[in-house]
């Protein structure tokens, strides 16, 4: 199973992801009509953040949906077109605000994923917006985090006349 | 064939004095004709100056300030997120346009417009306030004295959403300094030829819109296969990476490498510490992120941050090429914190980083020669690179305290003070010129001259092609780069696109004839549309010379003829007066203009339905 998942830090604000996002799933040139939408903030703080659906495997929307019209299947909440009503309950309680309306639409407008292959993670100029396996959501977090543990010592040696560092962790010493 | 789609065919035409709002109809005659963006800005101000029997005066309430977005503007295809604002320069007193990024132009489509236009002077400090059919324009006094980006929050609160788009200005529009942008996505300007000073003496804060229909494209299928087929061109690019991570600021090093870099108000054209405020400095000790105007893969757009020593915490979004040189090298200034502080003032204030570039440099200058003297400086001393003094006078420009009251009417009114100044500051018909220079380039000196908005390089940009091949180029040959820039580049202005695709990473530009035929349904080769936008050239030329300008103004600054750069590969180079007015004769004679510059009376009936 595979995410999409939004890496902010990368994201210039483009809005390329909303208008391919529009244009698939609309065949109408507006980004007001995409299920995913760039946010920025400036100066403080400096952020530029795509906001989409995070197919939650227990969606606060599925839960206030009075008509059961929205379910997690195969990981992507689902949203069942005969069934909605357009009250829009999902919209006010997605906690990322997720889920869009349009005037000109009938349905709330979420992401589907487009059936496993999302537009925007391949039109995506900067690699902001990736389709992920869940098994390794975070590594790089958890990369990080053991490069970046204090405890570890260094020493300097030279390979083949090229000056280089090991880090290593003393095994065997309670220091807590 | 005609138009089939692309234009919603709405002007909208706001009478501030009035507080009257209509939506116009456009024919197809005049939507095929003049395209869109600068093209449309064009035809309305020369309309407008008709029934003003030529006589306007750009702080006047019958300034029309036209915006304009063009049919591409906001349609899938690489960086088509530009706008154009048209309107008796105030700096010049001639034609004036200038055009932004960002996504205002897009939303602007959205509400069903092709084009804004205003005249007429609020009663106090107001916002136009577009919100798709309905158009209100609210009075806010509050905002007075804001600057640009508190403006846009404040706005954003007031009417308590993100999802819009805002165009401010910011106290230095309000006081009508002759240099001010106008202001939008934060920090992406309109910024030059004075756009932000008409909106100031129009009593006009900002012009917010919100629009969420849908853009007209003929057929969208067919479009995104065009587009998508540029998009995977650019991306291969082997600059490409370069442009996102450095966008513009890469050209600090080439134009210091090639000896084109303005260096002590152009005293000199390298600048030895050129590499404290390139793209490699920027990249690894102050961006933090990217900023890209709609559509655009390049996202040219820096984001920096100062983290140390006394300007730190201060946030731009930029510098760009020309901001860095003219804040930069062109005052001496070597540390790329203070050139990030003074850029952040500028965008705050809402002035123009080129003009104020210059005439920071040609005030140090003058004092330098003696042509200031202290007490015309208000007793505070100014010289190369002294950040703390630049920074002030920047302030004082925008406020127009002190000397910053003459400053900031622009390099005319300095002349006019103190004569010899013009010896001394580089403008065309009182634009101040942007930061390459054209003693390097003949042909970028005739570019200068003939610009329609004064010494500014958007219309035509050959000083690169010239450094590299065209050492040995005949007379003809200048002339003609010069007149397929001036044709080809307000193309992109007409169309409502940014041209960097093309002319940075050399996307093909008969990519946008298949653009405008998926978009509007109609087919027009490349060459007819070059000819639609020539033809604007010669309208822009109408404007100015029945303005009163001929000939004498086409013109370079004092410098270009008499002081060649002191250092580096274009030391001892100078302009030919007598070549350049060969040159300038052969250009309006390949033009079709006379002698004088005038062009003949078959092309002012060209305009006259």
């Amino acid at each position: 199973m595979k995410k999409l998942t939004v890496i902010p830090e990368q994201c210039s604000g483009c809005r390329i992801c909303e208008l391919v996002c529009a244009i698939k799933h609309f065949g109408v040139n507006n980004p007001k009509k995409a299920a995913i939408r760039v946010l920025v903030t400036y100066p403080h703080p400096v952020m530029r953040m795509p906001i989409v659906c995070s197919q939650c495997k227990v969606p606060t929307c599925a839960q206030v949906c009075p008509v059961d019209a929205l379910r997690w299947v195969e990981g992507v909440v689902q949203l069942d077109e005969e069934n909605c009503t357009s009250c829009y309950k999902c919209v006010e309680a997605c906690p990322f605000g997720a889920i869009y309306v349009h005037e000109d639409c009938d349905l709330p407008i979420k992401c589907d994923m487009c059936g496993g292959d999302p537009e925007c993670t391949k039109k995506c100029p900067k690699g902001a917006l990736r389709l992920i396996p869940v098994a390794v959501l975070a590594e790089s977090k958890r990369l990080n985090n053991v490069l970046s543990y204090t405890q570890m010592k260094e020493i300097e040696f030279y390979e083949k006349g090229e000056k280089k560092i090991i880090h290593y962790a003393e095994i065997g010493k309670e220091e807590l | 064939m005609s138009i089939k789609s692309g234009y919603f065919k709405k002007h909208l035409h706001v009478d501030l004095t009035k507080g009257s709002a209509e939506r116009l109809d456009l024919s197809d005659a005049f939507v095929e004709k003049y395209i869109g963006g600068r093209g449309f800005g064009a035809k309305l101000v020369w309309d407008n100056l008709k029934k003003h029997d030529f006589k306007i005066d750009p702080f006047g309430s019958e300034n029309l300030l036209v915006v304009a977005p063009g049919p591409l503007t906001g349609v899938y295809l690489p960086s088509s997120g530009k706008n154009s604002f048209v309107a008796i320069s105030p700096a010049t007193g001639l034609y004036g346009d200038s055009s932004m990024g960002g996504g205002f132009g897009v939303e602007l489509r959205q509400t069903g417009i092709d084009v804004l236009s205003i005249a007429g002077r609020a009663p106090e400090l107001s916002v136009l306030f577009i919100d798709n059919g309905e158009t209100n324009i609210i009075p806010m006094p509050e905002l007075k004295g804001k600057s640009c980006l508190e403006a846009e929050g404040m706005i954003k609160e007031r009417l308590d959403t993100h999802a819009l788009h805002v165009v401010t200005i910011g106290v230095a529009g309000e006081n009508m300094v002759r240099f001010a942008c106008a202001n939008t996505d934060w920090s992406r300007n309109a910024g030059r030829t004075g756009i932000g000073a008409i909106m100031g003496a129009k009593n006009l804060k900002a012009i917010v819109v919100r629009g969420d229909r849908d853009l007209p494209v003929y057929d969208v299928s067919g479009l995104v296969a065009e587009a998508d087929k540029a998009y995977r061109y650019m991306e291969k690019h082997k600059y490409f990476k370069v442009w996102q991570q450095e966008g513009l600021m890469n050209v600090i090093d080439y134009a210091n490498a090639v000896g084109i870099l303005p260096t002590y108000n152009f005293k000199d054209s390298v600048f030895g510490k050129h590499n404290q405020i390139n793209g490699a400095t920027m990249l690894e000790q102050y961006k933090i992120g990217d900023s890209a105007c709609f559509l655009c893969p390049m996202c040219c757009g820096n984001i920096c941050l100062v983290k140390h020593g006394k300007y730190t915490g201060t946030v731009v979004e930029g510098p760009e090429y020309e901001t860095c040189a003219m804040l930069g090298s062109n005052l001496g200034i070597d540390d790329f914190a203070t050139i990030l502080s003074a850029a952040r003032l500028c965008d705050e204030l809402g002035i123009d980083t080129i003009s104020t570039g210059s005439i920071v440099g040609a005030v140090i200058e003058g004092y330098e020669k003696g042509i200031l003297s202290l007490s015309d400086l208000d007793g505070r001393e100014i010289t190369w690179g002294d950040g703390d003094a630049i920074l002030e006078l920047i302030q004082k420009i925008g406020n127009r305290q002190g000397i910053g009251d003459i400053l900031a009417d622009g390099s005319r009114r300095i002349i006019e003070k103190w004569p010899e100044m013009d010896k001394i500051i580089l403008q065309v018909k009182g634009l101040e010129q942007s930061a390459y220079d054209s003693r390097a380039s003949i042909s970028m000196g005739l570019a200068y001259a003939t610009s329609d908005i004064g010494a500014h390089h958007t219309r035509a940009w050959t000083i690169a092609k010239e450094i590299e091949e065209g050492q040995n180029w005949s007379d003809e040959e200048r002339v003609d780069i010069v007149i397929y820039h001036q044709t080809l580049r307000p193309l992109f202005d007409m169309l409502g696109v940014c041209r960097l695709p093309w002319i940075e990473l050399g996307l093909n530009e008969r990519h946008y004839e298949n653009f405008y035929k998926y978009v509007t349904g109609k087919e027009a080769p490349l060459k007819e549309l070059l000819k639609l936008s020539n033809d604007i050239y010669d309208l822009t030329r109408l404007i100015n010379t029945r303005l009163g300008m001929s000939r004498k103004d086409d013109s370079l600054p004092y410098k270009v003829w008499a002081n060649p750069p002191l250092t580096g590969p274009n030391a001892g180079k100078v302009i030919d007066r007598e070549y350049f007015q060969r040159l300038l004769s052969l250009y309006y004679q390949k033009r079709g203009w006379d002698e004088d510059g005038i062009p003949p009376a078959e092309i002012e009936r060209r305009f006259e339905d």
